[in-house]
């Protein structure tokens, strides 16, 4: 999951590479207008949609907001379960 | 023909104020004609700062509704040949002027003065509006921490939004703490606000000791924040530039050319 992800990005590392991280996730939703939590409402929607589709996990699907001098790019990404799984 | 130059940063705190008396000193002390607008009515500061808290007798809501000339409001500088100040207004609150009366005010200055700075209050509402109204140009002044920077993006945001060119001054940087790994570096604030850079100005026990003088700092010119000061005043005046001037693109290239990515992990 996204979190643990972001956990582990916190933990142990050099307050200063902390503040970075957190710094390129807080702009990325104040640029875009988008709230955290409203991301991951977006992100079980969008796993819904998937999983009419294909066979999926919809804990597996993952959704990022990130910014790169200044333009903002949403990214959604998902495992697909195995056919015979 | 002038330049104004809003010197702003949304959060309040983080050294405006500091900035536009001493950028304006150095420009000064540069040959140039100068004047200093406080534009943060109600609270103003810049007149303490400078040490001229004395000596006002007009400001600028005075001259806006024209209970004098905008020539009287202005007070001389006596440490400089070419240093002025208009004050704000104690007593008035941020919207008793409107962002046309202060880009008329602006305007006139700019006529007779080779750069016009503008103190902006903290914030993004009235004030600030009011403020950037009248600027060629803008100042953004962050300090590195996670709140500052935060601020000062929504702040680039509204002065692209008004198409007013914004460069960055990363303020109370303090070494050992960079080194440490417990402070962003001037390079992170650059990579992360994707904005030009005008200087780095470090965390310096002098900046108290003149600013309880009212003495600017460049005046006497010994610290290293002094130093850095006078350096950024000459490059905004375009007597000076080098590689560090080439902000985001030089950053971005090194970035790249290490295999660094600008977004996170
Ligand atoms: N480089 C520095 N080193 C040490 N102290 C500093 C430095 N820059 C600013 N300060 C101090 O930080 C405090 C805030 O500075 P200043 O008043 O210039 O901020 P400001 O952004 O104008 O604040 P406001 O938003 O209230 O107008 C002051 O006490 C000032 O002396
Ligand atoms: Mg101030």
């Amino acid at each position: 999951m996204m979190w643990n992800g972001i956990k582990s990005f916190m933990t142990g590392r050099r307050s200063s590479e902390v503040a970075k991280g957190r710094l390129h996730l807080v702009l990325a939703h104040d640029r875009s207008g988008l709230e955290g939590g409203r991301l991951q409402e977006m992100r079980q929607e969008i796993a819904a949609v998937i999983a009419k589709y294909v066979k999926i996990d919809a804990e597996a699907v993952e959704i990022q907001i990130e910014t790169r001098n200044r333009a903002s790019q949403l990214t959604v990404s998902s495992q697909i379960t195995p056919r015979n799984a | 023909m002038g330049r104004a130059i809003v010197i702003t940063s949304g959060k309040g705190g983080v050294g405006k104020t500091t900035v536009t008396a001493n950028l304006g000193t150095a420009l000064a002390q540069l040959g140039h004609s100068v004047v200093l607008v406080d534009a943060d009515i109600g609270l103003r500061n810049l007149d303490v700062v400078m040490g001229l808290e004395n000596r006002i007798v007009y400001h600028l809501v005075d001259a806006i509704r024209g209970k004098c000339s905008v020539a009287k409001a202005l007070i001389k500088d006596r440490r400089m040949d070419n240093l002025w100040m208009l004050p704000a207004s104690q007593t008035d609150d941020k919207d008793s002027v409107t962002p046309e009366e202060m880009r008329t005010l602006i305007f006139e200055l700019k006529h007779q003065h080779d750069f016009v700075l503008i103190d902006c209050p903290a914030g993004i509402e009235q004030g600030f509006k009011n403020a950037i109204a009248g600027a060629d140009e803008a100042v953004v002044v962050a300090t590195p921490e996670v709140s500052s920077i935060r601020d000062a993006d929504r702040v680039v945001g509204l002065l692209a939004a008004a198409e007013v060119p914004a460069r960055l001054i990363v303020n109370r940087i303090s070494a050992h703490l960079v080194k440490r790994g417990d402070m962003l570096s001037q390079a992170d604030v650059i990579e992360i606000l994707a904005l030009d850079m005008l200087g780095a100005i470090p965390l310096d026990d002098d900046i108290v000791a003149t600013t309880n003088k009212g003495i600017p700092a460049v005046l006497e010119g010994k610290s290293l924040a002094a130093k850095e000061l006078l350096r950024i005043a000459r490059r905004l005046s375009g007597m000076e530039t080098d590689q560090r001037t080439a902000g985001v693109g030089f950053f971005t290239r090194l970035g790249r050319a290490l295999g660094l990515s600008a977004s996170p992990a």
